[in-house]
């Protein structure tokens, strides 16, 4: 069976029909309560937080743009609820590093038929680590310098600190749960090999 | 978790609640980018006025809102100013434009009137964020978020999204309670009785059932949706978006001025006749500031230099 590659554009870009909506909205409010009491603070104004599993959920299941205005979102409901202020500028960057970590199917890991290879493995790890150091080492502070007159040197420590814990638990915890997602969906396709002479 | 929450759900009776959503995004928006424009500090005081007046007519349980308040003192203001002065304590020469050392403990640890002044301003300036966040939040539904967002042209899908992400956060609460209540009915242990790392690394498992029953819901409530006939057509009215009150009308023809005012302020003190530093400050005279980039303080950029 030939399956026909879709363009990288509507890849970017994900099918945004009601399940996606719906799907992106409670990610966003699931990033908003997780990173408001699911997070271990490590630095000022950073954590090391659990919420960072929902853009590789989201992303893996529906694709780049819709990580990424789920972590938009979910930042500024973060905000509002947690109320230290709306911070457009970690939005912005929290909504960029969510764009880079759902990339994934256009790579070609392909979640819902089980496609996650190591080499896939390697190409999100490295994924991570370049979205946080754009979203949080030029991005972010640059925002913050210019709406917030936030002093630069604690910006980008606070960017490093950011970076070094999103990685962390975007490649610690991220990796097995694409890998369990993968398994999942696998086990739900039936295109398995016949091994009749096992029996 | 739900008394920690200061998000409104239900229409209240006051008159700031019962202005129309478009009304209450409008000037939420303006008074947030009001708060971004300016760095004067006698600017940010003025404009804390209407969200405290705001906040006081709405009549809120104020025990969340004080343990909000202080959290964010404790943690941006006390251990952040800390952090600050660690890290590079002359950033306010290069904010305010002098550097007067009052205290100095070793060549890299001092303090200097400028730092203070540079770090009373920020946290001015984050207090009068956080109330008009919290004016927001008090007086907003969900669906009025939604309507306030369709208002300023935003598309309807992400108005719903808004909405609904919004609206499912005490659902997420409850569902978090269950999961740990039956947990703990299945002897995991998560009172004060156990240490502290045991409970993190249960805290930790329950969160998989919490994300997989969330996302579990994803399909039911997208057929509900569906059959309802939602995304058929184009646009969208929204239920909460009701007939102007008197106090809408009045509010909206003050917006257009501030928002004249904001841009005149910009432009004019921000663009065309800017203060010589970025934070206008009583200690020293205008003609005394000097002049210093902000870039030339980060830290990994000497390095580069030596």
């Amino acid at each position: 069976m030939e399956i026909k590659k879709k363009n990288v554009g509507a890849m970017l870009v994900g099918e945004w029909n009601t399940k996606t909506i719906v799907a992106v909205a409670i990610g966003a409010a699931l990033f908003g309560v997780l990173m408001c009491y699911g997070g271990i603070p490590i630095f000022t104004n950073t954590s090391l937080t659990t919420a960072m599993i929902i853009p590789v959920i989201v992303g893996a299941l529906f694709g780049p743009l819709p990580a990424m205005v789920c972590c938009g979102v979910g930042n500024v409901i973060a905000d509002l609820i947690g109320g230290w202020g709306l911070w457009f500028d970690w939005s912005v960057g929290n909504a960029v590093m969510a764009f880079c970590v759902g990339l994934l199917p256009v790579y070609g890991a392909n979640i819902k038929e089980g496609i996650f290879t190591a080499k896939h493995a390697v190409i999100y790890a490295v994924c991570c680590i370049l979205g946080n150091m754009v979203a949080f080492g030029v991005i972010t502070p640059i925002f913050s310098a210019l709406f917030y007159g936030s002093d630069l040197n604690l910006t980008f420590l606070q960017a490093l600190a950011a970076t070094l814990g999103n990685t962390l638990v975007l490649v610690v915890v991220g990796i097995p749960i694409l890998l369990v997602l993968a398994n999942r969906y696998k086990s739900r396709t039936n295109l398995k090999e016949d091994k009749g002479d096992q029996y | 978790m739900n008394n920690k929450l200061v998000i409104n759900f239900v229409p209240g009776p006051t008159p700031v609640h019962k202005l129309a959503g478009s009304t209450k995004m409008l000037i939420f928006l303006l008074f947030t980018a009001a708060i971004i424009a300016t760095f004067d500090i006698r600017v940010i005081a003025a404009l804390m006025i209407v969200p405290i007046i705001a906040i006081i007519s709405m009549r809120p349980n104020y025990k969340p809102l004080i343990v909000l308040l202080s959290v964010m003192l404790v943690t941006t203001g006390v251990i952040g100013s800390i952090m600050l002065l660690i890290v590079s304590p002359d950033t306010g020469f290069s904010h305010v434009g002098g550097s007067t050392i009052i205290w100095q403990a070793s060549e890299k640890l001092f303090i200097t009137r400028e730092t203070l002044w540079y770090l009373l301003v920020t946290m001015t300036k984050r207090v009068a964020s956080f109330l008009t966040v919290m004016m927001f939040a008090l007086a907003t539904t969900p669906s009025e978020f939604a309507s306030g967002l369709a208002f300023l042209h935003m598309p309807y899908k992400v108005c719903t999204i808004v909405s609904l992400a919004y609206r499912t956060i005490p659902d997420i609460a409850s569902k978090f309670i269950d999961i740990r209540n039956s947990m703990q009915m299945r002897g995991v242990e998560l009172s004060k009785k156990a240490s502290v790392g045991k409970r993190l690394k249960a805290t930790g498992q329950l969160l998989i059932p919490l994300i997989m029953s969330s996302f579990g819901r994803v399909e039911s409530i997208a057929n509900a949706m569906d059959l309802r006939g939602y995304g058929r057509l184009k646009t969208r009215t929204w239920y909460a978006e009701h007939e102007l009150t008197n106090l809408d009308k009045i509010l909206r023809i003050a917006a257009i001025f501030f928002g004249a005012a904001i841009l005149f302020y910009i432009v004019y003190f921000r663009i065309i006749n800017p203060y010589p530093a970025e934070m206008w400050c009583p200690f020293i005279a205008k003609e005394d500031i000097i002049a210093k980039s902000q870039f030339e303080d980060i830290f990994f950029l000497k390095w580069f230099n030596k």
